[in-house]
């Protein structure tokens, strides 16, 4: 077979894996009606692995998969490219919603509604990667987004239906928007794929003007509300904490990047989109830096995590918006947009592995508050954990996350420092570093000392969640050890044409000094943060008051701040 | 230029409908307001080259342009999903709380967790 013909099947198998989940809840019950469940899920998580595959050495060559859906004529059809980057954010999304459907098995939720949603959800991540034409990624965002409002929702918590229902209001809205974003460029260039808007733009005096801005403007802030840059990120913190916390994994690994990098498509050749990237990239290094502050002063365990994720993503975007400013034919940009992705994909694997462990200390628990649960480690091992798989997995992820060597986090975070050396972006990450530092020692505290209530019961772990702990923590060690050949990797497979130059140097002097900074600074902050002053200000900070108007007020500032800058610039 | 004036009135409509008003009902009617309202700009859009329905038949001419109706046709599908799902969580939060009134909805969540 062509590899042609089999590019599809990364989004078709999902599907396929969905309908199987979904009639085995049609037409059978008991046991059978479980296998066929479980026959869904492997088809749909780990056949594409098997085209995945079969499709590496295509893209490791630089070559891409490129045509348009049923042959029809350039001009109605809709056009796909798979290239290196498709793989790779393929690869990531393959790869946590694997592990978190294995750890769904344990706590939840479980049936085949839950795992054909999930599938769905799964199929539109491959299909939003490779999409080449503005509608139809419109649509793939769509299938994504109405998926995830039916997982966050599928914890059957009062705030959960809440946060799932404000997401959906701004989402939904955002995506009109977007489509009022798609009806500028159509009207301007009459063409929907990305090749036929570039020769439409340039065949047009001033490329457009100033209804392609706006127009850029509106699609480029309907993408940031998913990806949760500030000021856009306020759905995310309550939609991701209440989450079960397989689908939280998912969220917070996946699907807040999969939009990003398939954005990084249309700006890539837009002539504005390097300002787009610039604005995007100066938002996400001061997101960095605000979220880790909002996470650090945060009570709930899961809260903690979901501004971590804010503060993650801040990174990923402050790299991969100087990448797309310097343009990615050069060195400096090809390091900027690797360390970019490397970062989303690590912080993928730790990001998961926390939410999980987390997950699971906390059911054994039953208590959430970081400033009442002591000595979780203690009652894991009550509940007859007898290797302490889930506090080594936390740690694991906890020292990834700090960016300490030899774990995934620091190769990443290294890469993106090399790249954005000696600009402000840079100051605001390393003082983010700090931050997360100590915030992770604050929540490490829940593990230690010994537990308040010893009469209360602990819940016993199922193997589900110790397997799927020690399959992440194994790949934040792994790709953390081999992090030289990874970046070879990823710069091989993106192939910008950028000149060959030497991949920045992880272990230094300068580099362990840096972290040895960070470990000084984030005890320090974390031992002001528990003084009396300390605390009453992180109080303040957790209990400011946030409202559902907020959400809409934030995207009509952030748009209209985007079409003001492109217009200045432009 | 009427045409395009009274749309982004309907919009305008819309969208204060989901910011300004507390009923989550009224929120996702806003919603839905918005959405057609874009769907019958690029309607609007497609009429501007001719009006003649596109089946390409003998003695049919100046159609109207094809590709933002069948863009149309999905958005209209993807916004009935919408807003079936977004009604199934009000019902919910309904359930939950008594009440369709978002702010109050918002303080008893607060006074949960």
């Amino acid at each position: 077979m062509l590899p042609e013909d089999t590019v599809f099947a990364l989004v078709v198998l999902p599907l396929l894996g969905a309908a199987i989940a979904l009639s085995s809840k049609a037409f059978f019950t008991g046991k059978r009606k479980r296998n066929l469940e479980y026959l869904g899920a492997f088809v749909g998580l780990v056949l594409p692995w098997v085209v995945m595959i079969q499709l590496l050495p295509l893209v490791l060559t630089g070559q891409a998969i490129e045509g348009i859906i049923g042959g029809w004529h350039e001009s109605v059809g809709i056009s796909f490219r798979f290239d290196g980057l498709a793989w790779l954010v393929n690869l990531l999304g393959f790869t946590i919603a694997g592990a978190a459907w294995l750890y769904s098995l344990g706590p939840g939720p479980h049936g085949p509604h839950f795992t054909a949603v999930f599938l769905i959800q799964t199929s539109a991540l491959a299909a939003t990667a490779m999409t080449a034409d503005l509608f139809n990624l419109f649509v793939c965002l769509e299938v994504m987004g109405i998926a995830s409002y039916i997982l966050i929702a599928s914890s059957e918590k009062q705030g959960a239906f809440l946060a799932s229902f404000s997401y959906l209001m701004v989402s939904a809205t955002a995506m009109v928007f977007f489509l009022l974003g798609i009806y500028g460029i159509y009207r301007t260039t009459g063409a929907l794929t990305y090749t036929g808007i570039i020769n439409g733009l340039s065949g047009l005096p001033d490329h457009g003007g100033v209804v392609t801005y706006i127009s850029l403007s509106l699609i480029v802030g309907a993408v940031a509300i998913r990806v949760a840059v500030m000021p856009l990120y306020g759905w995310l913190p309550d939609s991701h904490a209440l989450a079960p916390h397989a689908v939280s994994s998912v969220l917070s690994g996946v699907l807040i990047k999969t939009p990003l990098f398939a954005l990084s498509r249309v700006l890539l050749l837009v002539p504005a989109g390097m300002y787009a990237g610039q604005l995007m990239g100066y938002a996400g290094a001061i997101t960095a830096l605000v979220a880790v502050i909002i996470a650090l002063s945060q009570s709930d365990a899961k809260r903690l995590l979901a501004y971590h994720t804010v503060s993650q993503i801040g990174y990923v975007v402050a790299a991969w918006g100087a990448a797309l400013y310097v343009g990615t034919h050069t060195l400096q940009g090809s390091i900027l947009m690797a360390g970019a992705f490397l970062h989303a994909l690590y912080h993928a694997m730790f990001k998961g592995l926390l939410f999980l462990s987390i997950g699971t200390t906390t059911d054994c628990a039953s208590q959430r508050n970081v400033y009442q649960l002591r000595g979780a480690a203690r009652l894991l091992k009550q509940a007859g954990e007898r290797i302490p798989i889930t506090t080594i997995t936390f740690v694991v992820g906890a020292l990834a996350i700090s960016a300490i060597p030899p774990f995934n986090g620091f190769a990443s975070k290294t890469t993106l420092s090399y790249g954005l050396k000696d600009s402000w972006q840079y100051s605001m990450l390393y003082a983010a570093g700090i931050g997360t530092m100590a915030s992770f020692i604050k929540l490490s505290r829940i593990y230690w000392s010994k537990p308040e209530q010893q009469n209360r019961f602990p819940v016993p772990v199922p193997n589900a969640n110790k397997i799927a702990q020690t399959f992440l923590a194994i790949l934040c060690l792994g790709t953390g050890i081999f992090a030289g050949p990874m970046y070879r990797f990823v710069v091989t497979l993106f192939a910008f044409g950028a000149p060959n130059g030497p991949a920045p140097v992880l272990y230094s002097t300068q580099t362990l000094m840096n972290t040895l900074i960070l470990i000084t600074g984030g005890t320090a902050v974390f031992l002001l943060a528990s003084t009396r002053i300390g605390h009453n200000i992180l109080k303040i900070i957790r209990e400011r008051p946030r409202d559902f108007q907020g959400l809409f007020v934030a995207f009509s500032l952030g748009v209209t701040g985007l079409s003001g800058w492109l217009l200045f610039w432009g | 230029m009427i045409e395009r004036m009274l749309l982004a009135l309907l919009f305008l409509i819309g969208f204060w409908g989901i910011v300004g008003i507390r009923n989550i009902i009224k929120k996702i009617f806003g919603l839905t307001i918005i959405n057609n309202a874009v769907v019958i700009l690029f309607i609007l859009e497609g009429s501007r080259i001719g009006n003649q329905v596109p089946i390409l038949e003998e003695g049919i001419e100046n159609i109207v342009d094809p590709v933002p109706q069948a863009l149309m046709l999905t958005a209209i599908v993807i916004g009935v999903c919408i807003t079936a799902l977004a009604l199934a969580l009000a019902f919910r939060l309904y359930r939950h709380s008594g009440t369709f009134d978002i702010d109050q909805i918002h303080r008893q969540v607060h006074d949960v967790t």
